[in-house]
């Protein structure tokens, strides 16, 4: 069995605003030891359970991976290759924040086999970054950038958030035109959300926060889709461009609804048609998996109808939608038949196309995309 | 005790409570009970008379019952005592004053602190007209408030009442509940009737029960009445087997026989709660008397609305609760009507505002039922040029402007309690509401009466609230219908996607037909979600458009993220906003949700 492995790192040297991930502030180092020894634990667990397992690919996802030592990482990655199979040639990413790397660890993370490095750069304007909570600013995302490229980094990815409070059009385009300037080999761009239990979210609710609206949402996304596409990057996932060659394997697994196993608090994995996730706190995580247990906290079998249902809705996220035949081949059934009438409506009001054996969303689907995945599910 | 009772009508007395909301009638109640051993310590609830959750949720009292007390007086005399209980809303005004004509004294309650307020002088009046003897008594003097003095001040300067008469209590303290008693035998006279005459029973509530059926509340004015008999009503021929009949001490308890100036109960195999109208009168079906007890009039509904289910499934299941309600509830009006937007649903009439909130609140909270509720209205009376004389209550159904000649909405009498300082305030919002002066009296120096005639459908929706935040919550409000006048009134449609919603459709004077018009289409567009193409939100008067918004299509509907873990998360979401949107009206292609129904009642 083909797999993707991610591996979530849960400790951040502040939480932002308007974060809603599964991390915490680091508050004193032997959490570290302590989490790190359960993730071995727990990745034995696995390689016993999952022999046949094959690693495509690998992620380091947090939280904030680099808080970590670069020794720590170069041991969790030799770790996971001694228990598993994983490919000689696998991407592995970690994701970095800027004001967490100097050129010691990125040699370390180099060393340790790491070759895709995703920084959350997140803005280029050093007033929204702060308004963001980011710990760093604009200069060290630059100098990051060059001291991964320098130690030989050859697929870094920026993350770029937009739709921030007060954020204009023109406030985007001056981030993404230095961002691109440069030449990362993948730009993923968020639209800020605000989630419950987060500090935007307060804010939110008291009124204090001037979102942009709709239409000014759509005009910046608009605006980088076509400024990305001018300058060499595919448009190859809702929120995700890359440049020739350099589109995100590990990602891409997700999106082909294909199987990956998660390890760590709060991770997801999805193996043998079930979908299920570890226990999100930190010590409760440790302790099931201390006392010889697998940390599930919950989880479905999906039922047939619902992978494919979520086969549709994740790969039409992507450029290359759904291939009539691939989908034939894995559920042995015409998705032309089963979803006809959905379908011809979202063909009708020009938000699918059909071409060559596939369906995709058209430009206008990509804006309403989740109008379009409501027709899909039940 | 019961089994001593000897009949006197010389020892009976009967009397109401009647106080403004929130003034203590309930806890005065309550003393009056415990003290006369009606009820121990042990097994009593905070205010026993209220018996649904919600009348102690809204601190008021929907249905009045009669409760029996013995009372050994200071002069070693026994006394039979029936407190009558009455509701406390001025929407329940006629069953007030029924429960009041069974009577004869009241005690009424003022707040020590809060003082003489708009229904405290409608209760005064409405005792007045029933011959009763008054018992004032001030409430709450325990209150770092209270301000006794000034309060009996108020009440000489509104009434007749001597500053001597005035009982000083809290209710809460036990102050003052044997004076009260006291009170109550020696200066409240015994019913006059007589046992001997034929029987004569005034009926002023009923009650459904599962088990017993209906159970008339009487007050016997002449002759007796017993298990046996067949009696009928005076405004129905139709005649019934008393099977029981008793009396609340404060359970049910049955009795032998009920004699002349008793209050009691009866139960005669009614089959329907319709059939035993408050303010009617029970008589000997081989002895008629001569006359029937003055005051009766049957009760129609003031306020209308619709309501329908939000799903569709559960119209059946509305139609169910809506006649069990109805089974105790002889002023609800409800008929079946279909609506293009909303579906099946039911056209009903409450008495007032709060009866309709009552009804909307159990409806939902009981019988679990969502509901959509339109815009109340009122019942129009429109003249068409046939001459045909029709009575409309719902705006969807108004005939077009052509055939009609005039159109006469209903006018109330308004009086209005405000401490003085507030007038500027009350006199704008009056003005605006189309109302006109008729009168004003200073109770004392700060305290003001103002009488206005206004149209009901002015008062319905908010005046209520307006008046309240006017004047700091200090102001109160009486009100009775006193008739029907002509007056320029538009039917308002509204059209979303250039289709008719008929739900949506209110009358309102002309003049102010294009602002609110303005209003409500700018508050619709806030509501009803972005589509996939433009939607024209129009408002119309006669086809003619008086205000247009357009909903914009909607341009961007993308979450950016989903890896791994979002993946379960997201799927969810989707079903979820997808089961919401199948809760929304369709109407045509647009989807209208709940809200826009709910929402322009807000403006």
């Amino acid at each position: 069995m083909e797999l993707g492995l991610y591996l979530h790192l849960p400790y951040c040297i502040s939480k932002c605003p308007y974060c809603d991930f599964n991390s915490y502030q680091l508050k004193e180092d032997n959490q570290i030891t302590s989490y790190i020894y359960a993730l071995y634990q727990e990745i034995t667990a696995y390689s016993q359970k999952l022999k046949k397992g094959n690693i495509k690919t690998i992620y380091l996802g947090g939280g904030t991976p680099t808080v970590l030592s670069g020794v720590q990482i170069c041991n969790i990655l030799e770790f996971c290759n001694d228990k598993f199979k994983v490919d000689k040639d696998a991407e592995v990413t970690i994701e970095a924040n800027p004001g967490t790397l100097d050129g010691e660890k990125i040699k370390l993370l180099i060393e340790s086999g790491i070759n895709r490095l995703s920084l959350g750069a997140q803005s280029f304007s050093n007033l929204f970054l702060k308004k963001l909570g980011r710990i760093h600013n604009t200069q060290e995302i630059i100098n990051s950038y060059y001291l991964a490229r320098e130690a030989g980094f050859n697929n870094i990815n920026m993350d770029i958030m937009f739709a921030l409070p007060d954020q204009t059009t023109e406030d985007l385009q001056t981030t993404l035109k230095k961002a691109v300037s440069l030449k990362p080999d993948h730009l993923s761009l968020y639209n800020l959300t605000i989630k419950p239990g987060t500090e935007y979210y307060k804010e939110y609710k008291q009124g204090k926060l001037k979102l942009p609206t709709e239409d000014e949402e759509f005009d910046m996304y608009n605006w980088a889709i076509n400024y990305l596409e001018e300058n060499g990057f595919e448009h190859y996932e809702i929120a995700n461009f890359a440049r020739p060659h350099k589109r995100s394997k590990h990602n891409l697994i997700y999106w082909q609804n294909k199987p990956y196993l998660g390890i760590g608090a709060g991770a997801y994995s999805f193996i043998r048609g079930y979908r299920y996730m570890n226990y999100n706190e930190p010590a409760r995580y440790i302790k099931e998996v201390m006392s010889g247990k697998l940390p599930i906290d919950n989880g479905e079998k999906l039922s047939l109808r619902k992978r494919m249902i979520e086969t549709i809705i994740l790969g039409l996220r992507t450029k290359d939608g759904i291939n009539y035949k691939k989908y034939k081949t894995r559920f042995k059934v015409d998705i032309n038949n089963i979803f006809h009438e959905q379908i011809k409506k979202l063909v009708n009001l020009r938000l699918l196309q059909k071409d060559d054996g596939k369906i995709k969303l058209t430009r206008k689907g990509i804006f309403l995309a989740d109008t379009v995945f409501r027709e899909f599910v039940d | 005790m019961l089994k001593d009772y000897h009949y006197n009508i010389e020892n009976i007395r009967n009397f109401s409570i009647i106080a403004h909301i929130d003034h203590g009638k309930s806890t005065i109640a309550d003393r009056l009970l415990e003290f006369t051993g009606t009820i121990s310590e042990r097994d009593k609830r905070e205010q026993i008379l209220d018996n649904m959750d919600l009348e102690r949720e809204k601190g008021i009292t929907i249905k009045s019952k009669a409760v029996r007390l013995h009372y050994r007086s200071k002069d070693e005399k026994e006394y039979i005592l029936n407190l009558i209980d009455t509701p406390g809303h001025v929407d329940f005004s006629y069953e007030v004053s029924r429960s009041l004509a069974a009577c004869e004294g009241a005690l009424l309650i003022v707040d020590a602190s809060q003082g003489v307020q708009a229904q405290t002088l409608a209760n005064i009046n409405l005792a007045i007209k029933n011959n009763l003897k008054i018992i004032p008594i001030i409430n709450k003097i325990d209150l770092t408030t209270a301000n006794p003095d000034r309060v009996a001040k108020e009440l000489q300067n509104i009434s007749e009442i001597k500053g001597e008469e005035i009982i000083l209590a809290s209710a809460k303290e036990g102050i003052g509940t044997s004076d009260i008693l006291e009170a109550i035998v020696n200066k409240i006279p015994t019913p006059k009737g007589s046992s001997k005459l034929p029987l004569r029973a005034l009926i002023f509530d009923s009650i459904y029960n599962p088990y017993k059926g209906t159970i008339v509340y009487v007050k016997v004015v002449d002759g007796i009445i017993k298990p046996g008999m067949f009696i009928q009503t005076m405004s129905n021929d139709i005649k019934y087997e008393v099977t029981e009949i008793g009396i609340f001490h404060p359970k049910m308890k049955p009795i032998k026989e009920l004699n002349a100036g008793e209050v009691g109960y009866i139960i005669a195999g009614f089959k329907n709660i319709k059939d035993t109208h408050v303010g009617d009168t029970i008589i000997d079906a081989s002895n008629p008397p001569r006359e029937s007890l003055p005051g009766y009039k049957k009760v129609t509904p003031l306020v209308f609305c619709s309501i329908y289910p939000v799903d569709n499934k559960e119209y059946e299941n509305l139609k169910t609760a809506l006649d069990k309600l109805k089974l105790n509830d002889s002023s609800l009006f409800s008929e079946a009507e279909t609506s293009e937007a909303l579906g099946f649903g039911f056209r009903c009439g409450f008495l007032g505002l709060l009866h309709m909130e009552i009804i909307q609140e159990r409806l939902e909270r009981e019988y679990d039922i969502n509901l959509i509720a339109t815009t109340p209205s009122v019942m129009y009376q429109v003249t068409k040029k046939n001459g045909e004389t029709i009575k409309i209550s719902n705006p969807a159904s108004f005939p077009p402007r052509n055939e009609i000649i005039k159109i006469e909405e209903p006018y109330v009498k308004v009086n209005i309690i405000t401490p003085s300082k507030c007038i500027g305030g009350i006199m704008d919002l009056v003005q605006e509401r189309r109302g006109s002066f008729k009168n004003m009296e200073y109770i004392d120096e700060k305290i003001l009466r103002l009488d206005y005639h206004l149209p009901l459908n002015e008062i319905i929706l908010d005046f209520y609230d307006k008046l309240k935040s006017i004047s700091s919550g200090y102001a109160s409000l009486d009100y009775e219908l006193i008739e029907y006048q002509p007056s320029e009134l538009a039917k308002v449609d509204i059209l979303v996607n250039h289709q008719l919603v008929d739900a949506l459709s209110f009358v309102i004077h002309k003049d102010k037909a294009y602002t609110r018009a303005r209003k409500i289409v700018e508050k619709l567009k806030g509501i009803i979600p972005r589509q996939m193409y433009e939607v024209p939100l129009q408002a119309a008067i006669e086809g003619t458009i008086i205000a247009r918004e357009t909903i914009k299509a909607l341009k961007k509907d993308v979450t950016a993220k989903c890896y791994g873990g979002d993946i379960t998360r997201k799927r969810k979401l989707l079903e979820k906003q997808k089961a919401g949107k199948k809760r929304m009206k369709k109407f045509g292609k647009v989807e209208i949700p709940q809200e826009a129904f709910l929402g322009i009642l807000k403006i």
